[in-house]
């Protein structure tokens, strides 16, 4: 059996993604860089305000499959995954704004200081907690990620609460003045991403997340320790999610406790149940559909008889029935049911050995 | 240490707070030898023979495989010394088609399980390796299904797949035929038997089972457990002709004689 290439799906979804902001463009007869005034560019106009919304959908999928690599692959819940996130951001925003290292070292150094404190704290975490099993892992979790929370949000040397304000970004990766190629950065390390987490799960490495999330005893009884294996997939995941967490404190220019909140677990949670638990799409596919609703559905005002509803008061309210109603009619999440019914199809339509028709597909 | 003794344990006993499961059982199984351990439902079969497996730590006493201590091993570790086991009720991966649950038991012993990037299905050896052991069960027709959508007979050959794919020098089997169908155990044990015979005395087996047609036919030897102790070791016919295994055990379970599929 030879690996499976590449379904051109993919390939013309990169490309379309490429031209994105140019087409926008065309259609808006904006311009991909925005306005000039003077010497700087002013970030007005269609095409870069919806690279605002892809570069926010990149980063919430970036955020959404690391945590779909440990939740949805390997089987351990773990509602931590927020530590990672805040941790990057943090990391990077104290090396540029509260040290005296140049800009690019600081850039350097906090994009590999980032990662390192996430592997790092994965592996502080996963081998002090996964000896517990299932709940008692993720709430140990999520006490370790509301723990920094709760101490970033008292730091007076990072301004408590407020946060602080990244200022010391160079012009080509500020996103309020070089937004286009900002968006092509995140564009690539979510392709990366992708990529990467794909091969991983499609290795024998990958095989045995599998076998430990279907059945850990039986992996222990062939001789796979599923503590190790569990470690490998906690320590990468909550590397990506320091690397979404490291180009979302670029994206606002703002460092603050919120990265480190509930929220950055919960949603990329949602995303991975709604787009389809352990599949590759599913979470890109659950990031976009939820994003797209927000920017969509944030600044309506819906009025029913005499009632006035802003949609943004609403908005968890809105995203819980969202949920209620996709975890009811997609009880396997979008695609994973989609994969479900295609399977079925398959197997109903070919000799009933179906030796010919691999049923797992690759999505 | 004796080369022709694979396993051996001395005075192991498992407590359960005030309840002794396994009390001071020492015993020795051969290499290359079908040994049978039975006895009445709650004798204490399945708790020895999860101190062997290593999924329970025992109270006092020691496991000794091939001359080396692994009282302390954990599970994973003796299955990677050669230790393999079958579990009474189906254990699969559920989800993961059939080709898969063998051929990632064919892999577990490699090294190649931390190679991050290469793709699993390019590994043609445990691949080819997987399929050796389906056509051997027979379930090779159903490689590319999920394992979840078998009959139980298929789950049951399967579960042995997964077990002899990895090659194991000892194999547990927890009630092999447990949940089987008459008609099935034949072709069990014949498969049992194909299995030593192949492996020309390289292979050692130790089972808990039930039902007695299929201990007295293909055991060598058997141990026969009562009350946490062990009541009498022999050859089958030995322990047949042993008074007090009749009547302790054999009354009883002749008693109700044929039942053989229930656990």
């Amino acid at each position: 059996m030879k690996e499976r290439a590449i379904p051109w799906v993919f390939l013309l979804i990169l490309v379309s993604l490429i031209a994105f902001p140019f087409i926008v463009a065309l259609l808006t007869g904006s311009s991909p860089l925005g306005v000039a005034r003077g010497d700087r560019m002013i970030m007005r106009g269609e095409s870069v305000r919806w690279q605002a919304v892809l570069i926010e959908i990149f980063l919430l999928g970036i955020l959404a499959m690391s945590y779909n690599l440990i939740f949805g692959f390997t089987g351990v819940i773990s509602f931590g995954h927020a530590l990672f996130f805040g941790m990057g951001g943090y990391t990077i925003g104290l090396l540029l704004e509260f040290t005296d290292l140049d800009t690019t070292s600081a850039l350097i150094f906090g994009l590999i200081g980032g990662l390192a404190l996430a592997a790092l704290l994965g592996l502080i975490i996963g081998l002090v907690s996964l000896r517990l099993q299932g709940v008692y892992f993720a709430i140990f979790t999520l006490a370790v990620a509301e723990m920094f929370f709760i101490f970033f949000g008292r730091l007076q040397l990072t301004r408590a609460e407020d946060g602080f304000a990244i200022t010391d970004l160079p012009v080509w990766l500020d996103p309020t003045q070089s937004r286009l190629t900002f968006y092509y950065i995140v564009l690539a390390v979510f392709v990366l991403t992708f990529v990467f987490i794909r091969r991983l799960v499609n290795s024998p490495t990958g095989a045995v997340f599998k076998a430990i999330r279907e059945n850990e005893d039986r992996a222990s009884a062939i001789g796979y320790n599923p503590l190790t294996y569990k470690l490998i997939a906690i320590t990468i995941g909550g590397v990506f999610a320091a690397l979404a967490g490291i180009l979302q404190v670029i994206l606002n220019k703002k460092v603050g406790p919120e990265l480190l909140s509930v929220t950055y677990t919960v949603d990329p949670l949602l995303m991975t149940i709604i787009g389809g638990i352990g599949t590759f799409t599913g979470p890109v596919i659950g990031a976009s559909g939820l994003h797209l609703l927000d920017t969509a559905l944030r600044e309506q005002i819906v009025t029913i008889g005499s009632t006035t509803i802003r949609v943004a008061d609403s908005w968890s309210l809105l995203l819980g029935l969202i949920f209620i109603a996709v975890v009811l009619i997609f009880p396997q999440g979008i695609v994973g049911t989609w994969m479900r019914w295609r399977a079925r199809r398959v197997r109903l339509s070919s000799p009933p050995k179906g030796a010919e028709n691999p049923v797992q597909a690759d999505h | 240490m004796n080369a022709s003794i694979i396993l051996e344990t001395h005075h192991l006993s498992k407590q359960f707070g005030g309840l002794v499961a396994v009390n001071d059982i020492s015993l020795h199984f051969e290499r290359g030898a079908l040994h049978s351990i039975i006895g009445p439902n709650g004798a204490g079969k399945t708790t020895f023979f999860n101190l062997l497996t290593g999924k329970y730590r025992p109270t006092s006493g020691t496991v000794i495989y091939k001359g080396e201590d692994i009282t302390r091993q954990p599970v994973f570790q003796r299955a990677r010394r050669g230790i393999g086991r079958s579990f009474q009720i189906t254990n699969i991966f559920p989800n993961l088609t059939v080709l898969e649950n063998v051929r990632l038991s064919a892999q577990a012993l490699s090294s190649i399980n931390f190679r991050f990037f290469r793709t699993a299905l390019s590994y043609d050896q445990y691949i080819r390796r997987a399929y050796e052991i389906l056509e051997l069960v027979g379930l090779n027709d159903s490689a590319l299904l999920p394992a979840n959508a078998l009959p139980h007979g298929g789950k049951r050959k399967l579960e042995l797949a997964i077990l002899l794919a990895a090659d194991p020098e000892l194999l547990l089997l927890d009630e092999p035929t447990a949940g089987m169908a008459s008609e099935q155990v034949p072709e069990l044990i014949q498969t049992i038997n194909a299995l030593r015979q192949a492996s020309q005395g390289a292979k050692t087996i130790i089972m808990v089972e039930h039902n007695m047609n299929v201990v007295m036919n293909i055991s060598d030897r058997i141990t026969v457990m009562h009350l946490g102790s062990v009541l009498a070791e022999g050859t089958p016919a030995e322990i047949a002709a042993n008074k007090t295994v009749q009547s302790v055990y054999l009354g009883e379970l002749y008693g109700d004689y044929g039942r053989g599929q229930s656990a």
